[in-house]
């Protein structure tokens, strides 16, 4: 999972927000609602105690309101949408004032209110918004044998929630018994919808709704950015510290750690810091054999002239014999310093030879006719010139090379068959194809991607033999780097030996002229 | 009168060895082993020949130094680097400095005495009036063999003793493939074949400073080297 997805996730813990605002608009509601219900009792009793002992206000007249002071009293005790309706021991209804349906006003604009506006219609789809559109009858059987009537009727005040009959408004009913002596004459009824509560509730909810949003919204869009920037910079390290190594192991280039002061920018400088020394280090290695040679020409000096001042000298007979033998290890001590030095010195020159326009078949065809090696060679070129840019001589050094190389690992005599090491040089897709393939030993597979580095060698060890500090290759890599092509080596299909490819691109020039 | 051959080296065996081998050859050898104590002795009295190392002690360009001094010291002095560097980098910036030659220090006493010989010739017949001339003349190229002054068309071409021995070798027979082997051998130095090559640059790049349209040295690919006189006379 990836570092943004991750701080995303952790985001989600701003999930709480909108719960908590959730419990706290359900509490305030139910808050808001028992305020209600007490002041909707009290209305019932003001106006109970407003009848109380007064039976001649009770008594029905049919077909008529209520009188006049019953009117009064209704009216003035009344709440702005409250009904109120008393009925009398026998269930009839002795008078009914006031009206459910109240537009409530609108409610005032919040600070958030640009933020409400804009989550209305997601809440408005959540929330039922309070409706003046609901059937307001005072059904029968609520006056006739309703809990809360019938429970002020027996004495106890009650109040009761209860749905409007086409269930579109909650109407709460409180009542209140009316006194004559010690006898219940009546029950006060007050009623209300609890449409100002919902518009109410629904718009504490619409705030926090958009609350949570906003906040969702920015504390998202933060970490969001954050990570992005945290996993861009990580990203870029990483691409910057796989590109700074090739496939062989060279740093090609260190790079340039961040000034960043946090956690990051560390972790690129101690990054740069590492590539550096590794490319110290690895320089170092590829300079050794330089450095080697420079290093023994000086003793291989002192011995080579005190050699050459001995033989000067008039020497017992048999002195003659170890001179000679010492003047050999020297010559091979030699070619080691000359072999070893031939690498540094191509280096050298690879960074600074002038690249020219030539075709590689003359340089294949005269470099393979004075091939030997105790080998048989069988070169094949195509019809048409191969154009290459680069430098005719290093491509003829990289040439002698391989052609060397093959030769010392070609099975000798029978074993070979009569089979010669065979050079080619193919084109293909824009590239000149150099192949030097030979029958003998598979390549040990421990050593594979490693036989074109400095210094590293799959020969036997052999005493006597021509020195060997498997540079050889290595020069044929540079050689074909510097004609901007690669160099590899595979065993053959069927086993029987092992193929030497290098790829360079044509010159595009006018390629065939 | 013997002649002096002023020997710069630091390090004391190679120093001695030197020394003794040029003093068996009839030489009058000077030894130095820093370049302090090597400028102060030419100040006295100059050499006829001086063999300079460039690395001297805590200086590693102390012989380019000296070589700077010298030649102002004396236009006609020859001067050989003796070293173990054998970079190109600092094969150019020798001969830069105005030395006559440059050998590498797995060069053989036999090498450097020849070119030691050679030199002094030179200096004797720079001196003289041309008495006998040994010339080669192929085409626009004329090499006077005493003197080692190659010119083309007249113009002289500036070639060290290795790369005028390189072109004569090549010009004695032209059309004649020589390879890198013969090469060294004419030329009396033992390098390996990179070296060959960047000499024979070097010399193409000086023939060409004198004119552009030079391409009388072909390279012969996995063979050698040939001059070819039917271009550029």
């Amino acid at each position: 999972m990836s570092l943004r997805v991750q701080v995303v996730l952790v985001a989600l813990v701003l999930a709480v927000i909108p719960l908590v605002g959730y419990v706290h608009v359900k509490q305030m509601e139910k808050l808001l609602r028992e305020g209600q219900e007490q002041a909707l009792l009290a209305t019932a009793r003001a106006i109970a105690t407003a009848l109380h002992d007064r039976p001649q206000l009770l008594e029905l007249r049919a077909g008529q309101p209520a009188s006049g002071e019953m009117r009064l009293i209704l009216q003035s005790l009344s709440r702005a949408d409250s009904r109120i309706w008393i009925v009398d021991q026998n269930q009839r209804l002795l008078a009914i004032a006031g009206d459910l349906k109240k537009p409530s006003p609108p409610p005032e604009p919040g600070p958030l209110e640009f933020a409400v506006r804009l989550v209305r219609p997601v809440t408005n789809y959540l929330l039922e918004p309070p409706t003046q559109d609901f059937d307001d009858a005072l059904p029968e059987q609520e006056i006739a044998s309703g809990p809360v009537a019938a429970s002020a009727l027996q004495g106890v005040p009650s109040r009761r929630w209860r749905q409007s009959p086409d269930s579109r408004a909650v109407i709460l009913a409180a009542s209140y018994p009316v006194w004559d002596g010690e006898q219940v004459v009546a029950a006060v009824v007050a009623e209300e919808t609890t449409n100002r509560i919902r518009s109410v509730y629904n718009r504490a909810m619409e705030q926090v709704v958009a609350v949570t949003l906003i906040a969702f919204v920015l504390g998202a869009l933060t970490l969001l950015f954050f990570a992005s920037r945290l996993s861009t910079r990580l990203r870029r390290l990483r691409d910057e510290a796989e590109a700074a190594i090739d496939s062989q192991g060279r740093v090609t280039r260190v790079i340039a750690g961040s000034a960043a002061r946090d956690e990051i920018g560390d972790l690129s400088r101690s990054v740069s810091t590492m590539l550096a020394r590794l490319a110290q280090y690895t320089s170092y290695l590829e300079n050794m054999a330089g450095r080697l040679s420079h290093e023994l020409r000086t003793p291989v000096t002192v011995v080579r002239s005190s050699l050459e001042n001995l033989k000067l000298q008039p020497l017992p007979p048999d002195a003659g014999v170890y001179l000679a033998r010492a003047n050999d290890g020297l010559k091979r001590l030699d070619t080691i310093l000359t072999r070893m030095s031939e690498a540094t010195r191509l280096e050298q020159l690879v960074r600074k030879e002038e690249r020219e326009r030539f075709d590689a078949r003359e340089v294949v065809r005269g470099c393979a006719s004075g091939y030997s090696f105790g080998k048989r060679f069988e070169v094949d070129v195509p019809e048409t010139p191969v154009w290459l840019n680069g430098a005719p001589d290093l491509y003829a050094q990289m040439l002698d090379k391989l052609a060397a190389n093959a030769a010392d690992f070609s099975y000798g005599g029978k074993e070979a068959g009569d089979e010669p090491i065979r050079i080619r040089l193919d084109t293909r897709d824009g590239h000149a194809i150099l192949t030097v393939s030979n029958r003998g030993p598979r390549l040990p597979e421990s050593m594979a991607g490693k036989l074109f580095e400095s210094m590293v060698s799959v020969r036997p060890s052999k005493s006597g033999a021509e020195p060997h500090l498997g540079l050889g290759l290595y020069i044929v890599r540079l050689i074909a780097e510097f004609h901007g092509g690669t160099a590899r080596a595979m065993d053959r299909e069927d086993g029987s030996g092992v193929v030497v490819k290098v790829r360079t691109p044509l010159n595009s020039g006018s390629g065939s002229q | 009168m013997a002649r002096t051959v002023a020997i710069v080296e630091d390090d004391a065996a190679i120093r001695a060895n030197y020394a003794d081998m040029l003093k068996k050859h009839g030489y009058q050898v000077s030894t130095y082993g820093d370049r302090k104590a090597a400028a102060a002795g030419f100040r006295t009295r100059l050499p006829d020949l001086a063999l300079l190392d460039i690395g001297l002690g805590d200086e590693p360009d102390g012989g380019f130094t000296l070589c700077r001094e010298l030649r102002a010291m004396s236009a006609a002095l020859p001067i050989i680097f003796l070293t173990a560097r054998d970079s190109d980098f600092d094969l150019v910036s020798g001969l830069r400095m105005g030395a006559d030659d440059y050998l590498t220090k797995d060069a053989s006493m036999p090498q450097l005495l020849a070119r030691i010989s050679a030199l002094f010739r030179r200096a004797d017949l720079l001196r003289e009036p041309p008495a006998s001339e040994e010339v080669l003349e192929r085409g626009a190229l004329r090499l006077d063999m005493k003197r080692f002054i190659a010119t083309w068309d007249g113009r002289t071409v500036d070639l060290t003793l290795t790369e005028f021995w390189l072109v004569h070798s090549l010009a004695r027979f032209p059309g004649h493939v020589k390879d890198r082997e013969q090469l060294m051998r004419d030329a009396h130095i033992v390098v390996d074949d990179a070296t060959i090559t960047s000499h024979v640059k070097r010399i193409r790049r000086k023939f060409q400073a004198v004119d552009a349209q030079f391409a009388a040295i072909d390279a012969v690919y996995g063979m050698g080297y040939r001059w070819n006189s039917g271009s550029g006379s």
